[in-house]
């Protein structure tokens, strides 16, 4: 970038540093060529083929009904992923809001609260950092399914501690209701998102010097004031990098939702993701294809929103 | 790419050579070999089957048929996939949309395939006096709505009210109730019994909600057909679907509509359900649990004759525009319906056979009149309309909704499964 600025002053070496960019460039190539082709045929060309499936009509087999594009009836015809009767497509959209919101964020606030335990020394760390660690060395698919047997109305190990200990006077469907089964996913996938957001975060605490709070507490700073004024803003980067990471994933997490839905249809505990393979099951790729690019697009509008409101990129005053 | 026009077009000339020397089918009684048309064994080529499991064994009896096929036709390479039933139509999507068609298919629908042109008619594959084996009510199953014969049935079962009779007995119950009012009394006095004992499982989950929506829309003397489509806002509809809401509501059923048919039967297994509607294996459960049960139709509104189901399977085969497959796949399920090989296979599946011939065989040696009951029924069941090509979306919108007949009104739930069907169409 800096080197354009720079160009027209220096007129007269400007073809040999682009010929000598070229040739870096060329020379690049074999070793850029593998990943360069693994994006094209991993990444963009299957989000190229979901866009043009998006405007075909397909039946619930796969089987491409004609060859004339439909327009946009696969996201708002009469059996479009917006508008397909039956869907409550409002609450859809607002539990995907409320599915990333909430889960990324207590499990930023959780993670925080852990790293800083876990940053202090103490007898038995290294133990307690391993056992922090095991729920992400656990498939989610395996954990969302020990909730849900866990939960099982008439069997369910939760289900009969919350009777015997007297929570709960009868043992309840928890997943086969919408909402409570959402609001347990969410809980899981809090429970999932734990290990990664907490080592990143404890990382970052490691990297935080402790002569700057030596100083600071010479100075007479309070340890709230130590953290807020310091260690927080250092946390930035950690931050940044885990909640973002966090929002991508959270957002595309199908297997706990799927896993703890007993409900079938289209009930009011679906998020978009969970939604397109319903579509898929019941209608076909095409409008699966055209609620996966909302889907795209609805994920881009939430990071977008978080970096313009946090902007966690911003350097530390 | 070069070699797979080589390999093409050695199938071609060999599928050539066959046809011309193609005469009569395979014989009736078994075994392979000796009327196949001349020199079966050049045949050289590969099929693929995808089937679904219906048992521990199903690899095992599909594979004793391979083997028993190469015996004649030692250069067919065939290729099996076996799938769990549980999003068994996601496999079959997956290999239609890759353009990997199976050349044969085991499931439990073809309308869809067959109205997008894909399959072969079955007669033009099978031979015919395999067709002939097959109990001419089952075998009308797989008519599509033009008249073609695209799928043939490879697997039955019907569907009774079970019942459990020592629960009947305590509750003071003469007799299976034949009507929709002597249902509703019956569970009543079977939930009068106490100890969680419910009257009547209604399972409205996923996997079988458009069949026990159907038995109660015949029950009502409706249908879901209407001419060429299907439809599901019909009065009779309305008719059924209060009723069943009205079992629910006064609480004769168990207590979340959405369960599968399994959660069912393990309730009517424990003992603490009087009344159920299954198939063999359900009671065959039961049974072994130590339950006493007995079958009767299920009842309908008016108590006339009743009303009973049968679903079939399917095989169909897949057009994928190669005559000596086509000949492979058409030798393979002549076999594979032929008497000495077909019986074993079928009663790996532990459900009922669809060749007259075993269907009477399994009569005679019916153990019990349960047993007997269900294959007796099978000349006289009532089929879902799987057809039609508007089932497909039928079936996928009662399996998301009908459940929601415990807390929705019934004419509101109706209309907006017919939504669900219209937009697709």
């Amino acid at each position: 970038m800096s080197t354009t600025d720079t160009l027209p002053r220096a007129a007269k070496p400007r073809p040999t540093a682009q010929a000598l960019r070229r040739q870096e460039a060329l020379r690049a190539l074999p070793w850029v060529t593998p990943t360069l082709a693994l994006i094209v045929g991993v990444v963009l060309f299957p989000a190229g083929l979901m866009v043009y499936t998006s405007f075909f009509k397909y039946n619930n087999k796969g089987i491409r009904k004609s060859d004339e594009p439909v327009g946009l009836d696969n996201y708002i015809g009469p059996a479009g992923a917006l508008t397909f009767p039956g869907v409550p497509i409002d609450r859809i959209l607002l539990n995907t809001v409320l599915w990333v919101v909430v889960v990324v964020l207590f499990t930023v606030l959780l993670s925080l609260l852990i790293a800083q335990f876990l940053n202090k020394p103490f007898r038995g760390r290294k133990l307690l950092r391993l056992f922090i660690i095991l729920p992400w060395a656990c498939s989610v698919v395996m954990t969302a399914t020990v909730f849900r047997y866990g939960l099982q109305e008439n069997v369910g190990l939760f289900n009969r501690l919350l009777v015997d200990t007297g929570i709960l006077e009868q043992s309840r469907a928890w997943t086969k209701d919408p909402t409570s089964a959402f609001w347990i996913a969410v809980f899981v996938a809090i429970y999932v998102s734990l290990p990664f957001t907490t080592y990143t975060i404890l990382a970052g605490l490691q990297a935080v010097p402790t002569d700057v709070l030596e100083a600071a507490h010479v100075d007479g700073a309070s340890v709230p004031q130590r953290y807020w004024h310091i260690v927080l803003p250092l946390l930035r980067p950690a931050i940044a990098v885990a909640a973002l990471i966090n929002i991508i994933n959270v957002f595309n997490s199908l297997p706990i939702l799927r896993l703890l839905q007993e409900t079938p249809g289209y009930h009011t505990g679906h998020i978009t993701t969970t939604l397109m393979y319903e579509y898929q099951r019941a209608l076909g790729p095409g409008v699966s294809s055209a609620l996966s690019v909302l889907n795209f697009l609805f994920c881009l509008v939430i990071i977008a929103i978080y970096l313009a409101v946090v902007q966690p990129t911003k350097e530390v005053a | 790419m070069n070699k797979r026009v080589l390999q093409l077009g050695a199938a071609a000339l060999v599928g050539a050579f066959a046809l011309s020397a193609c005469g009569g089918g395979t014989p009736d009684n078994g075994g392979g070999g000796g009327e196949t048309p001349a020199e079966p064994g050049g045949l050289k080529t590969s099929i693929s089957i995808l089937a679904p499991s219906y048992a521990d064994s199903s690899e095992a009896d599909w594979n004793a048929i391979i083997a028993e096929f190469n015996k004649t036709y030692p250069d067919v390479e065939v290729k099996l996939q076996i799938e769990g039933w549980d999003g068994f139509s996601e496999k079959v999507a997956a290999r239609i949309q890759a353009g990997d068609y199976p050349d044969i298919l085991n499931d439990n629908a073809f309308a869809a395939s067959a109205e997008a042109g894909i399959l072969y008619p079955i007669d033009q594959v099978v031979s015919a006096e395999t067709l002939a084996a097959i109990e001419p009510s089952l075998l009308k199953n797989g008519v599509g709505v033009d008249g073609t014969q695209w799928a043939a049935p490879d697997i039955a079962s019907a569907r009774m009210m079970a019942y459990n009779t020592d629960l009947f007995e305590q509750a003071g119950i003469a007799a299976a109730p034949k009507s929709w009012a002597e249902l509703e009394d019956a569970a009543k006095k079977l939930v009068a019994l106490g100890g969680d004992v419910k009257g009547y499982g209604m399972p409205l989950g996923k996997e079988e909600a458009q069949l026990e929506s159907s038995l109660w829309l015949w029950g009502a003397g409706g249908t879901w057909v209407d001419g060429e489509s299907l439809n599901a806002n019909t009065p009779a509809a309305v008719e059924a679907f209060a009723q069943m809401q009205k079992m629910h509501k006064d609480g004769l059923t168990q207590p979340k509509l959405e369960d599968n048919r399994q959660d069912v039967s393990n309730l009517f297994q424990a003992g603490q359900l009087g009344m159920i509607v299954g198939h063999g294996q359900i009671v065959a459960d039961a049974e072994a649990k130590g339950i006493n049960v007995a079958l009767a139709p299920v009842p309908d509104k008016d108590g006339g004759a009743g009303v009973t189901t049968g679903v079939t399977d399917f095989i169909v085969a897949f057009d994928n525009k190669d005559e000596a497959r086509k000949e492979a796949t058409g030798a393979f399920l002549d076999l594979l319906y032929s008497d000495a090989m077909y019986e074993g296979w079928y009663k790996g599946t532990k459900l009922l056979p669809v060749t007259t011939s075993m269907i009477d065989k399994a009569k005679a040696e019916a153990a019990t009149d349960n047993d007997k009951a269900f294959l007796e029924a099978l000349a006289i069941v009532q089929f879902l309309p799987v057809s039609n090509p508007q089932w497909d979306a039928l079936q996928a919108a009662l399996q998301g909704s009908a459940y929601q007949v415990g807390t929705e009104d019934p004419a509101t739930l109706l209309a907006q499964i017919q939504a669900q069907v219209d937009a697709q169409s």
